[in-house]
């Protein structure tokens, strides 16, 4: 009934109606209650009926107050659209995007695998949290329309590149030949894709600039990159040009450019690089130091052997990375845990399980005649004229007869005869009439022309330090491409790290370094993503004689880091000899008129 | 877009705006809301279509300022938000029995369903089918975005 309604009396209809108000009433027969037989009356009230209600429910349909948080992610770089997919690198590697296994519908186990970038715990803010977890599947990100891939990487390489992406500070220490690089250059081409970086700085040795280079043309060729070459003012001009998202350069020129340029002129950069990051493992040295004071907000460090000797030069890195105060010595316990956030390292072992194995073998040879008379003559000699030193010695002194030792372990210099040559010589044979390719490294150059002189049959090549920066590409062209050029003779230093020659199936450490962690990068040019055959490691080790011991004091010592490092890692952290061990190569004895009696190094940490 | 319920607290919603690769270009997010009694009782079968579509949905959609050409929702109820914005609205169809929609189209690896009387938007999506990758997934974006309120929530929680 409607208000109007009830107003209007002649509206509302009356009812009427008769009621039989007849009550019949019960008595017990005891009739002691006369009173129950009268007659009830009844009276009856007139009552006013009302015509509204007292209460009348209302609701209004409201609308419930929201809330919103937002968050606007960055506009990321925008760089010229890549070549067709049909086209070719510049190497000539067929490019094609990435075509993950279409949707399998709604059956979850038959969809690709995704891997998603998680915010590091550093990302305290909601909105930084958020910026990380709403980036899509690193596989279909890259996937996308707007990147092109030359090969898919692997799933190991995925979660790499996503660990990269969300970090300001890490440390890559992936084991040689799993793809840093490539890991690397897909995070930087990622960020500045999501407009979290805008500049940066890649440093890394010298001789590694061509591969960078080539790596970056490979996977980003979208990129452009700038490196600082050439003359101090135009170095000094690439240092501070605006708009250059990528400047490579190496460690001396970084040390030296950058103390040059005033400190307000200097350049800052989103995300400063350091490959083979070893480089800064003293963090007193002048590199170390000028590499700490670049401005940067990001800080990453590149290398397979993040620790060569002791523990204490990851604190150096630490530093670099921003994770430890300045001058921090934090111990083992505290390098675990900051190794346990910081640090990403995986084993080929444990990744590539498919693989071709690397197969080992030490090849233990006699010395010939003249080289043992020479060995013998001129470690007796050298004995006598360090004990004559007395404590006047130094480590130095005998770390000269160390390497007049290990060269006349190469070859005699006076007849030219060689155990290892004979040895080499066989194996090339053999290789060479299979139209294999093997790689030599040895620490001399010298060594390595002599060689040169004496396996002409196999068209040798040269790469070592005194080779021009600008033909050592071609040499490594050369070697790959031409089927007489069997062998590539390189310097540990010059050789060892950066360069990918997996196709090469041979490996011969001619002589040993002092260090088998700079071995196994050496001999992971060959054994590295992309080898399809087992690589044969030959390590050549004269019996009886000084690199017999070399190698025992430094089998000893593989295991002592793996505690910082975990599990699967034992066969890349090495250390290499330290004073006291080098002294213990030899029985040295100072004499007097009070006897003989053992000298050593005034400082045993001192090499 | 998508919502999340929390527990005692109501609904959550999210909407993540992407270029057409996936690439996220703007978040937005609701506080938690919940309906009163009389709200249950009086909106009965039309409550959850009403919060999660008009009024979450609703309110997301204004508030992003890159406007979506096209709003991806994982539950048939958020279609209500069509008949409150000229933007289209799809939704994945997950299980179709679910649905009393009939009009579907296939993109992006997915059954897409749209509101009976908004029809049009199935030729307006296969109009621009083209744009969208042939590995796209439409449904990873609302993970990310279940995601996020997730990570929203716990963080606004712990406050």
């Amino acid at each position: 009934m409607t208000n109007d309604a009830a107003n209007d009396d002649s509206a509302v209809p009356i009812m009427c109606a008769a009621a039989d108000l007849s009550v019949s009433v019960e008595t017990a027969a005891t009739g002691y209650n006369p009173a129950l037989q009268r007659i009830p009356q009844i009276d009856t009230n007139q009552v006013q009926l009302n015509t509204t209600l007292d209460y009348i429910p209302a609701w209004k349909p409201r609308r419930i107050p929201i809330k919103c948080i937002g968050l606007t992610l960055p506009e990321g770089e925008h760089f010229l659209p890549t070549k067709e997919a049909k086209e070719s690198a510049s190497d000539g590697t067929q490019l094609r995007r990435i075509n993950p296994k279409a949707n399998a519908g709604a059956n979850s186990s038959d969809r690709p695998k995704r891997t998603r970038i998680k915010p590091p715990s550093g990302a305290v803010s909601l909105q930084d949290r958020l910026f990380y977890l709403l980036q899509p599947p690193l596989e279909t990100w890259l996937a996308g329309q707007e990147l092109i891939m030359p090969f898919e990487p692997f799933p190991y390489q995925y979660e790499g590149i996503a660990w990269l992406f969300a970090r300001h500070s890490a440390l890559l220490a992936d084991e040689m030949g799993l793809g840093k690089t490539m890991q690397t250059i897909t995070a930087i081409r990622l960020l500045l894709r999501a407009g979290q970086v805008h500049r940066i700085l890649l440093i890394c040795p010298k001789p590694l600039i061509p591969n960078w280079q080539r790596e970056f043309r490979l996977w980003a060729q979208e990129l452009p990159i700038v490196t600082v070459e050439g003359s101090s003012s135009r170095r000094r001009m690439l240092w501070t040009m605006p708009g250059v998202p990528i400047l490579i350069a190496n460690y001396e020129l970084m040390t030296r450019d950058l103390v040059e340029i005033p400190e307000e002129e200097r350049p800052k950069f989103d995300l400063l690089v350091l490959d083979e990051a070893q480089r800064i493992k003293n963090r007193d040295s002048r590199t170390a130091q000028v590499a700490r004071d670049v401005a940067r907000r990001r800080s990453w460090a590149l290398t397979g052997t993040p620790i060569e000797n002791r523990p204490e030069e990851l604190s150096s890195l630490f530093e670099f990375m921003d994770v430890v105060p300045s001058r921090a010595c934090p111990d083992m316990r505290q390098l675990a845990r900051l190794a346990d956030e910081h640090i990403l390292r995986r084993t080929k072992d444990l990744v590539m399980t498919d693989m071709p194995p690397r197969i080992d073998r030490d090849a233990e040879l006699q010395l010939t005649e003249a080289q043992t008379s020479a060995y013998e003559s001129a470690e007796k000699d050298g004995i006598i004229q360090l004990n004559d030193l007395g404590d006047a010695i130094t480590v130095q002194h005998v770390f000269e007869l160390v390497l007049r030792l290990k060269q006349i372990t190469n070859y005699d210099p006076l007849t030219g005869e060689s155990t290892k040559l004979e040895r080499l010589t066989a194996d090339m044979e053999e290789i060479a009439a299979s139209g294999g390719k093997a790689i030599l490294f040895s620490q001399w150059t010298k060594s390595l022309d002599w060689l040169d002189e004496r396996l002409q049959p196999f068209n040798p090549l040269i790469y070592h330090g005194g080779v021009p920066t600008k033909k050592r590409e071609p040499i490594l062209d050369q070697f790959k491409n031409d089927p007489d050029a069997h062998l590539l003779l390189m310097s540990y230093g010059t050789g060892a790290v950066g360069l990918n020659l997996q196709f090469a199936g041979y490996v011969f450490l001619f002589d040993r370094w002092w260090n088998p962690a700079v071995e196994d990068q050496a001999i992971n040019r060959a054994h590295r993503i992309g080898q399809k055959n087992p690589v044969i490691v030959t390590r050549f080790i004269c019996a009886g004689t000084i690199e017999e011991r070399i190698d025992r004091v430094l089998r000893e010592k593989r295991e002592l880091f793996e505690a910082i490092l975990g599990d699967g890692d034992n066969d890349n952290v090495s250390l290499s000899l330290n004073a006291d061990e080098i002294f213990g190569l030899f029985d040295l004895k100072a004499h007097s008129k009070d006897g003989a009696r053992s000298i050593g190094p005034a400082n045993p940490k001192a090499a | 877009m998508s919502t999340l319920e929390v527990d005692g607290r109501g609904h959550v919603g999210g909407l993540l705006v992407t270029n057409h690769t996936g690439r996220p270009l703007e978040f937005q997010c609701t506080t938690p809301v919940k309906p009163d009694r009389t709200q249950e009782i009086l909106y009965g079968q039309s409550l959850r279509p009403w919060l999660l579509g008009e009024l979450i949905g609703g309110t997301l959609l204004n508030r992003v300022s890159i406007k979506p050409d096209l709003v991806v929702v994982c539950d048939h109820e958020m279609l209500e938000l069509r008949n409150h914005t000229r933007t289209p609205v799809a939704c994945l169809d997950k299980s179709s029995s679910e649905f009393e929609t009939t009009v579907v189209q296939s993109i992006g690896g997915r059954q897409l369903r749209f509101h009976d009387e908004h029809a049009d938007d199935s030729a307006f999506v296969e109009s621009r089918a083209h744009l969208v990758p042939d590995q796209a997934d439409l449904e990873e974006p609302l993970g990310r975005v279940r995601e996020a309120l997730s990570e929203t929530v716990k963080t606004v929680l712990a406050r």
